[in-house]
């Protein structure tokens, strides 16, 4: 078993709100802690990137104004690349509008469309009013069935396309557009969600899936250890007792 | 008509506060909002002849406003100001009132006002300040306030209304530093020359990106998060030179700092009577502001070295013997500031961090993943113990851990007096920082068992 998992952190100068880098720092503390080594590069815009060396490729949400910098950057080749890497079975992590980006597009309520790199058969809607707040859902069975709790901030409604798997299913919150009951997406080892909070530190059941999919890929039937999650599953019961609780 | 509606709004205003003071509460904001429903325009009737210092900005406006302030005490002049974070339409239209006669004529020459960020867009409307000093903008409540650039854009707006007001802009902010590329208005700007941080910092910056063009802005120092000597490569758009600059910081302790500054021309030496990096900059904007207002250098330096901020910013309190200070945390870039502080000290302390998420700190928590408490876990013996509490308590313990402060030095208390009394024991100084709910109700506590004044005293 090789004792490195190569992240590729794409556009954290683009895509860096929200407290996202919680989820590189979470993914590295956990190896670390079972003595791998997280060994992680940054892509700016602008830079090169070489997904094809990554194990796991994560993408963050970011700010409206640095959107133009963002798809523009995409159309120099990385779309086609990072297309490429989901096909062939790469583990990414995208989060909010990074996790938006892979599908088709984006319209805004007043009819301005914006194309995405279409990795995967979905597309994003503006409204008016944003779903914001703490929020919970159960993934899949095939994304590990944990429940997870985060919090999403977006005023884009993302409708996923037949036959294409949501991560999970909203237990409290809006998700994928507070209609369809849907939240994310999981697309061979795309892992695309709202959650922010960051999503991996409170959800260490969903961090380890993640990071079992992205070792195994290389280590098939690899496992990594169980930690002690005390604080971790203390700060996620905590958020899921208040959500189910508002509820009613 | 006006002077009737006036008088019935200030009379209103006056009487719902006596009310509520007499229920012993202290809120201002729904007297100030019983005015505006009866004269939405009373804040400009009432203001017309009072000479005003208004201060905005995402970090450091109570600070630089008691700052302000204390030249003001010092040299006796009929003033007043918000003082307990009334800092809305509503909060500062009650200080207005509370501070005319019935008739709508002021009893104070000046006023000292800070004022909310996004609020400045409406208070602007009415209030017509002489002079406007914006201190900085950070990423902040993000789920209030959206975007930084959002957040620009409401204080410009509000300036653009107010087109006469001497404005004193941190020049070493690259978003601040663009508002006169929108408004009129004449300008002074203040900053910092000296490195605080390698050109090359990796500290996580709110504005990477040129406000105009969008490429990415080049450093010849920065002094912390996007603050410092930027340059846009493309456009050229870069920092403007600043009249009032600090150029040399001659000390640095746990309790002050000492600067020179060039104060337009003229050389100040000045002792601030409050510790960190973040201090430094009110104190260049407070000084620059009292410089635009005629104030004289012995003033000023006077002002910043015997002012007392309280209100949870560095405050000082006596916790049965043991020294304690509370410092606010509520935004990435604050905070950083408060890490690096503490992470300064020299003696083994215990700190204690209390996390809320009402509507007034924000409901989204995340921005704790994008504050450097890494600073705290590299700090070994000198971290005697962190307690952590707050109705988000369990996510702060989580990033602490994360952060590589060790489990077994830490604990998770939710009941403030148990807290408190976890305080008292201490054989350490203790440091507090709260976020703004927190900090008004454990400042209470604090105060009801160790002494002190209620906050809007």
């Amino acid at each position: 078993m090789s004792s490195t998992l190569k992240i590729c952190h794409l556009y954290p100068d683009l895509l860096n709100l929200y407290g996202d880098r919680g989820n590189i720092l979470c993914m590295q503390q956990r190896l670390k802690w079972r003595g791998i080594t997280a060994e992680v590069t940054e892509v700016p815009a602008g830079a090169k990137a070489d997904f094809k060396d990554a194990d796991l490729i994560f993408i963050g949400g970011g700010q409206d104004f640095e959107q133009e910098v963002l798809l523009s950057d995409l159309k120099s080749g990385k779309d086609q690349e990072l297309k490429a890497a989901i096909q062939d079975g790469k583990t990414v992590l995208a989060i909010c509008g990074g996790y938006q980006m892979l599908g088709k597009y984006y319209e805004t309520w007043d009819g301005v469309r914006c194309d995405f790199i279409d990795a995967i058969d979905f597309y994003t809607v503006g409204s008016k009013e944003r779903m914001i707040g703490n929020f919970a859902f159960q993934c899949g069975d095939a994304s590990g069935g944990s429940t997870v709790v985060g919090f999403e901030n977006h005023s884009g409604k993302t409708y996923l396309g037949p036959g294409v798997e949501p991560l999970g299913k909203i237990l409290a919150g809006g998700g994928n557009n507070g209609e369809d009951g849907g939240e994310g997406v999981r697309y061979l080892n795309v892992f695309g969600t709202y959650s922010h909070g960051p999503i991996l530190p409170k959800n260490p059941e969903f961090c380890d899936f993640l990071l079992n999919t992205a070792l195994q890929t290389r280590n098939p039937g690899f496992r990594l250890e169980p930690l002690d999650d005390g604080l971790e599953l203390a700060a996620h019961d905590a958020v899921l007792q208040r959500v189910l609780s508002k509820q009613e | 008509m006006n002077l009737i509606r006036t008088f019935l709004a200030v009379l209103a205003c006056r009487f719902s506060r006596w009310i509520i003071r007499l229920l012993g509460r202290g809120g201002t904001a729904f007297p100030g909002r019983v005015a505006l429903k009866i004269y939405p325009q009373v804040l400009g009737v009432l203001s017309k002849n009072v000479r005003t210092i208004l201060i905005t900005g995402t970090n450091g406006k109570t600070t630089t406003s008691r700052m302000v302030e204390q030249a003001f005490i010092d040299t006796k002049k009929s003033y007043f100001s918000n003082k307990s974070g009334a800092n809305l339409i509503s909060g500062i239209t009650a200080e207005f009132c509370v501070h005319s006669t019935l008739l709508g004529k002021p009893k104070c020459e000046f006023a000292v006002i800070e004022c909310d960020e996004a609020a400045s867009k409406t208070v602007l409307k009415y209030l017509k300040p002489e002079v406007i000093v914006a201190t900085n903008v950070f990423r902040d409540q993000l789920d209030r306030y959206g975007e930084i650039t959002h957040t620009l854009n409401n204080i410009i707006e509000g300036i653009s209304h107010s087109p006469e007001s001497l404005l004193c802009l941190n020049a070493d902010c690259s978003l601040i530093a663009s508002i006169p590329s929108h408004v009129k208005n004449p300008v002074v700007f203040f900053g910092l020359n000296v490195p605080l941080e390698p050109g090359d910092s990796k500290e996580l910056s709110d504005a990477p990106h040129c406000i105009h063009c969008k490429t990415e802005y080049e450093y010849s120092y920065r002094t912390y998060g996007h603050l410092g000597g930027f340059r846009c490569p493309k456009c050229g758009y870069s920092r403007p030179t600043p009249q009032y600059a600090v150029t040399e910081i001659t000390a640095m302790d746990v309790d002050s700092s000492s600067v020179n500054m060039d104060l337009n021309g003229r050389d100040l030496f000045l002792h601030i009577n409050l510790p960190a990096v973040y201090n430094i900059y009110n104190a260049a904007g407070a000084a620059a502001a009292l410089d635009a207002f005629g104030f004289q250098r012995a003033e000023i330096a006077g002002a910043l070295a015997s002012f007392d901020c309280g209100f949870g910013r560095m405050e000082k309190f006596d916790l049965e013997g043991t020294p304690g200070r509370m410092m606010l945390v509520k935004n990435p870039a604050g905070c950083n500031q408060v890490m690096r502080y503490l992470a300064a000290l020299p003696d083994p302390s215990m700190f204690v961090v209390c996390l809320n998420d009402n509507d007034a700190d924000g409901t989204d928590i995340s921005w704790i993943w994008d504050a450097d408490f890494e600073r705290l876990g590299t700090m070994d013996e000198r971290l005697e113990k962190v307690l952590v509490s707050g109705i988000r308590a369990e996510d702060m313990a989580l990033r602490l851990k994360y952060a590589g402060v060790p489990e077994e030095k830490m604990e998770i208390i939710h009941d403030y007096p148990q807290l408190i009394d976890k305080m008292c024991e201490s054989e350490h100084r203790v440091f507090i920082m709260p976020t703004y709910t927190a900090m008004l109700e454990l400042r209470g506590l604090m105060q009801k068992r160790l002494g002190g004044k209620e906050f809007w005293e």
